[in-house]
């Protein structure tokens, strides 16, 4: 993925214009998801993908055969067949149940920290583009400094600073998440500002902070989503590598990160469907959504068409 | 359930027969011994630390005044060998214990070792020691009843005692009571220890390894027979045991094979000799009896009879664990409460549909049911030993109205909540340093004792405990002791769910070595160990 | 260009000092600090012995104090010591580094042998099935943990040759090291491959599309020199700079695969410190990374602009 910050303004096209070129000829939206679907088999598959886990995610208690907390010290270690679907771990917990749970927490986790990631990148990034200078001065450097780190290393120092619990890795998780929206937003801003609607909204006498919100942000969005699909695989990733090293979402949520932690890497080989189900969860999931958001690329950035 | 494992039961029977051939066997001199060690120790100054990450590597630099005999599993008073006391004596009213020490033993500095050593050592526990003081002083309670140690001339120590208490000398012999040298400081020892032992402290790397090299200058003529030892640190221990298995140790870290684990090793290192011990760690819980809902004794009641002991057993050591009180059950256990006895202590009866029953009808008694159930916090470390048998208690507790949340604590912040008093009920592990009723029952429920968690406190029972250490009748001791561990359960001061049991193995070639099968932390003292390769 | 570098610098300089007020109020928000710790190995509290530790430390005093006596020490090249080993942090730290610097070299020479050349070959087949299936194992390769990568490769390796590639003692030949060190850094390259073989992909198809690459065609040069000659070469300009950046980011990487085989390097040391709020250490570890991934930005943005005439010295 290039660095967005490397193109600038890379992203302003109108993605209107792009894509009513793009399907000239499509009426309604149900023919227009079953144009991109045939234009994007690969990422019509990933959206499947994501579609099961949210279901599972939503419906995980009707789903789910088993209390996924429940011990039972007869299936301790139970192998896969037809009583524990994936198997048991070694407290008898049904595995296939605390799977379809774990979707849950690593849907909870990315999609919050997405979402909390987004929200504060799309404020900087707006103010920072909008109202330029000192204030664009200073949350530059705060990018700066949010980006003088890899993503893991400052996931791990925030998780550490916050402590263990399924709020504080969320927000452990999203920091990374908001240089990376910011600086998009920003130089989509500074693009859009200069665009002559904005100068005409500006002659009309609207306040920037009205024309910041009612002009420029909307126009912002597809990148947002564009960005937000890429950061929603790579959160999943960072909740389990976390959760992996004991310093993500704790016990008892059935997390798939924690899955595959100590006690699970224990049975590496007695039990490998300890470690093969939740790790398989994860690359599927973060699959699912990574195929949905090249597609969604491909058609909200025209740059990216061939 | 007590099924020893059958290679250790073969191992047993053939004893004498392995003896008499070893004995024709010359031992062999050379090699180094390869430990996994499973996390990075504290500090190098047994002392100044209550794991047993810090004693089994350290335990080779030093020497104690007297020692567990290193060939024998069951730890007892009879048979504490000699180690840099040559011989002891006490005076008539056994409150005089005096050594005769080794003479011509340097340190591994070169100092000559003397007396005072022996002195500074002890004063150092008690506090005495004049411009030096350990940081941290975890077993200054073991040593409550040991007014000061005299000297008399460069070889002759004499512990003098507040009161007689013959299983003193028990202490001294543990993993935990080795003797410091006078002349180096308590920060040194930290990071640099020096001592009298058949093996020189290297090097210790941080999270890496350690190092240690045969004392060429041991005063016991022609040992060790290693060159030295290294333990190398591997934090996973799926990592760790893959790498035994695959024969790039020598020595697993102690008790580290749990039984699930057990089995693997057994499939994928057929040769591997694996003893399956009692660890003398119990898991037990620790209750806030000073605040609602367990200040009402009958819900703390409740709770007892809903836990299924056997089946904590069978999920996290697949049967293969004991059920006791808080002294480590019989036969490793040399104080435990004999079964028929145990089972008359509440919660410890077989039926427990029955138990459950009773215990649910006590929650109906304090105003609760099926539609008023109660919620309650269940505590512990964000570790998985803690971690694990707690979400098993919260299963159990849904059967008497009560919904456990499970509240996981860094391990930095544990002890501090814990003395706060911070909990409801808390999932908690205790080791046992020396399976001796005297390190029992005062570090865990002595009322001034640091280490008496819940701060518990019955002062009659403090009396029972004073009473049963000075007991000389060891048979009448012990009926003291079943007594008190008795009322301890039935008090709830911390109601212990299981004695762990979980393997040491170590390589065909690895000779004499012998697992301790009565703690975890008097063990590790190789001179006599050697390489048949 | 002179006044850009200074520019740069200050701004790189600021940055640095932003981060380190950052990571040491962090570590000071942490609940319970390493006096807790050391007490937990002793298995209790007491809070005479725990004021007396926290004094000889340094940790009652307040931390503006705190904060100055470590920057003062940093600037005059005192790391201090580390709180868990009493070692000076640097002992601590500088072993370390050779080691996670060879494994991510390691790891950054198989990305750009197996991410380039895949790359190419699915840019110039784009939309056939080799061009599919090559995004389709390229996004794998970012959707799968690193870590779990890792434990299936240590499973296969025991069963398959009864040999366990993990990090036991420290190596004795250059070769020797070089085995050791070639599959964990496979396990975090196989991401980076991924994401350098997407970039690459795209860069070339944008490069492609040009019209110089049109005006070569139509001059009748052969597809294969048309793609291969042209195309390439340019395309690999973003590819090389985001290689440089990308190199400081897979320190993030190493941590879970320095954990799962065992690897003595800085990022599993930086895990080991952070649980055992060792401050000294952490702090300047993150200050270390900073630096590397700050530095490694600043000398690709300079080649960048001195490769590309196209981007000028200002913002």
């Amino acid at each position: 993925m290039p660095r967005p910050e490397n193109n600038p303004g890379a992203m302003a096209i109108d993605h209107d214009v792009e894509l009513a070129r793009a399907g000239a000829n499509v009426t309604g939206w149900a023919s227009g998801l079953l144009f991109q679907v045939r234009r994007h088999p690969l990422g019509a598959f990933g959206a499947v993908i994501v579609v099961v886990f949210v279901l599972a995610a939503a419906f995980a208690p009707w789903i789910a055969p088993l209390d996924p907390l429940a011990t039972n010290p007869r299936a301790s270690l139970a192998p896969p067949g037809s009583e524990y679907f994936l198997g048991a771990d070694f407290m008898g917990r049904d595995m296939y149940s605390r799977i379809i749970y774990g979707a849950r927490i690593s849907l909870a986790v990315g999609l919050a920290s997405t979402f909390l990631g987004c929200l504060f990148g799309i404020a900087l990034g707006l103010m920072s583009g909008f109202l330029l200078g000192w204030v664009d001065l200073a949350i530059q450097r705060i990018i700066d400094i949010m980006q003088a780190l890899p993503l893991l290393v400052m996931a791990l120092v925030m998780a550490a600073s916050l402590g263990p619990s399924l709020e504080n890795t969320i927000i452990a998780i999203s920091i990374p998440v908001i240089p990376h929206v910011a600086r998009v937003i920003r130089s989509n801003t500074l693009a859009l500002r200069e665009m002559p609607f904005v100068e005409a909204a500006r002659a009309q006498g609207m306040s920037e902070v009205r024309i910041a919100v009612r002009h420029v942000m909307p126009n912002t969005i597809a990148p947002v989503i564009v960005l937000a699909t890429a950061q929603l695989g790579s959160a999943i990733l960072t909740e389990a590598s976390l959760s992996f090293l004991g310093l993500g979402v704790p016990e008892p949520h059935p997390s798939w990160g924690r899955m595959l932690s100590e006690s699970a890497a224990e049975y590496v080989r007695t039990a490998p469907w300890l470690v093969i189900f939740p790790g398989l969860a994860i690359s599927l999931a973060v699959f699912g959504t990574n195929l949905l958001g090249d597609a969604l690329r491909d058609i909200l950035d025209p740059r990216e068409r061939s | 359930m007590r099924i020893r494992l059958r290679a250790l039961a073969a191992v047993g029977a053939m004893l004498p027969l392995i003896m008499g051939a070893d004995a024709a066997l010359a031992q062999k001199s050379g090699g180094i011994l390869k430990v996994y060690h499973r996390d990075n120790p504290p500090s190098a100054s047994i002392h100044e630390e209550a794991t047993n990450s810090t004693v089994m590597p350290f335990m080779n630099v030093y020497n104690n005044l007297v020692i567990f005999d290193q060939t024998v599993a069951r730890q007892s008073m009879d048979t504490i060998i000699p180690d840099l006391g040559e011989s002891w004596s006490w005076n008539d009213d056994k409150t005089e214990l005096t050594f005769k020490l080794r003479e011509g033993v340097t340190w591994h500095d070169g100092e000559p070792f003397t007396a005072e050593d022996v002195k500074c050592t002890w004063d150092l526990i008690l506090g005495k020691k004049e411009g030096a003081r350990l940081r941290k002083n975890p077993r200054r309670i073991w040593y409550h009843n040991l007014e000061e140690v005299t000297t008399n001339g460069d070889h002759e120590a004499t512990f003098v005692l507040k009161r007689p208490q013959p299983s003193f000398i028990a202490l001294l012999a543990s993993g935990y009571s080795p003797v410091y040298p006078c002349h180096v400081s308590p920060a040194d020892m930290r990071t640099k220890p020096v001592g009298t032992g058949p093996f020189k402290f290297v090097e210790f790397k941080q999270n890496e390894y350690i190092k240690l090299e045969k004392n060429e200058d041991y005063w016991d003529e022609g040992k060790p027979y290693l060159d030295g030892i290294e333990f190398t640190i591997i934090s996973s221990r799926s990592t760790r045991v893959l790498g035994f298995i695959n024969g790039e140790f020598d020595l697993t870290y102690s008790t580290d094979i749990t039984i699930p684990l057990l089995k693997d090793v057994n499939n994928q290192a057929p040769d591997a000799v694996c003893s399956l011990v009692p660890t003398n760690v119990s898991r037990n819980l620790i209750v806030n009896s000073d605040a609602p809902p367990f200040d009402d004794p009958n819900i703390r009641k409740a709770m007892m009879l809903t836990i299924d002991r056997q089946a904590f057993i069978d999920i996290l050591s697949e049967g293969k664990s004991d059920i006791g009180g808080v002294m480590l059950p019989p036969p490793e256990g040399l104080w435990g409460m004999p079964p028929e006895m145990l089972e008359t202590v509440p919660g410890y009866g077989k039926d427990i549909e029955k138990n459950r029953e009773e215990g649910r009808k006590l929650m109906e008694e304090a105003g609760y049911g099926p539609d008023k159930r109660l919620p309650v916090k269940v505590s512990t470390r964000n570790i998985e030993i803690y971690r694990d048998p707690a979400v098993i208690l919260i299963d159990h507790l849904k059967h008497i109205y009560i919904d456990g949340e499970l509240e996981v604590v860094e391990t930095p912040l544990w002890h501090a909540k814990v003395a706060r008093k911070d909990y409801m009920v808390g999932m908690n592990l205790t080791g046992v340093g020396v399976d001796d009723p005297d390190v029992v029952f005062y570090e865990n429920f002595a009322c001034d004792s640091e280490r008496n968690y819940t701060g518990y406190c019955n002062k009659e029972l403090e009396e029972l405990f004073d009473k049963q250490s000075a007991e000389t009748d060891m048979e009448a001791r012990k009926k003291l002791v079943w007594e008190i561990d008795k009322k301890l359960q039935e008090d709830g001061a911390r109601p212990i769910i299981w004695h762990e049991r979980a393997a040491t193995c170590h390589q065909p070639w690895v000779k004499d070595y012998t697992v301790a099968e009565n703690s975890s932390y008097n063990g590790f003292r190789w001179e006599h160990v050697w390489l048949d390769k | 260009m002179v006044s850009y570098i200074i520019r740069r610098f200050l701004l790189m300089a600021l940055t640095l000092f932003g981060m380190s007020v950052l990571i040491f109020v962090l570590l000071r928000l942490v609940p319970g600090n390493i006096v807790d710790l050391l007490f937990d190995s002793a298995g209790f509290v007491n809070p005479a012995d725990k004021a007396l530790l926290e004094e000889e430390l340094g940790l009652d005093r307040p931390i503006i104090v705190q904060y100055f006596d470590w920057i003062t020490g940093l600037m005059q090249g005192d790391l201090g010591y580390s709180y868990v080993s009493e070692q000076p942090v640097w002992t601590e730290i500088a072993p370390r580094i050779p080691i996670t610097a060879k494994l991510a070299v390691l790891a950054l020479v198989f990305s750009i042998i197996f991410g380039v050349p895949l790359g190419v070959i699915s840019a110039v087949r784009q939309n056939t099935m080799t061009d599919y299936i090559l995004r389709v194992v390229s996004l794998s390769g970012l959707s799968l943990p690193s870590f779990w990568l890792g434990l299936i490769i240590l499973m296969l390796f025991v069963q398959w040759f009864g040999y366990m590639p993990i990090y036991d003692r420290a190596p004795e030949s250059f070769w020797i090291e070089l085995g050791m060190y070639m599959i964990p850094a496979a396990a975090v390259g196989f991401r980076s491959s991924a994401l350098v073989m997407r970039l690459t992909r795209s860069s070339m198809l944008e490069v492609m599309r040009q019209d110089y690459i049109r005006t070569a065609r139509s001059k009748g040069a052969s597809e294969r020199s048309v793609n291969y000659h042209h195309a390439l070469r340019n395309a690999l300009l973003p590819v090389v700079t985001i290689i440089g950046i990308e190199a400081a980011f897979l320190i993030g990487g190493l941590i879970v695969t320095e954990t799962v085989f065992n690897i003595p390097g800085v990022a599993r040391f930086l895990v080991e410190a952070i649980r055992w709020r060792d401050y000294p250490i952490v702090q300047n570890l993150v200050m270390l990374i900073a630096v590397v991934v700050v530095f490694t930005n600043f000398i690709v943005d300079l080649l960048y602009a001195a490769l590309d005439p196209r981007i000028k010295y200002s913002e």
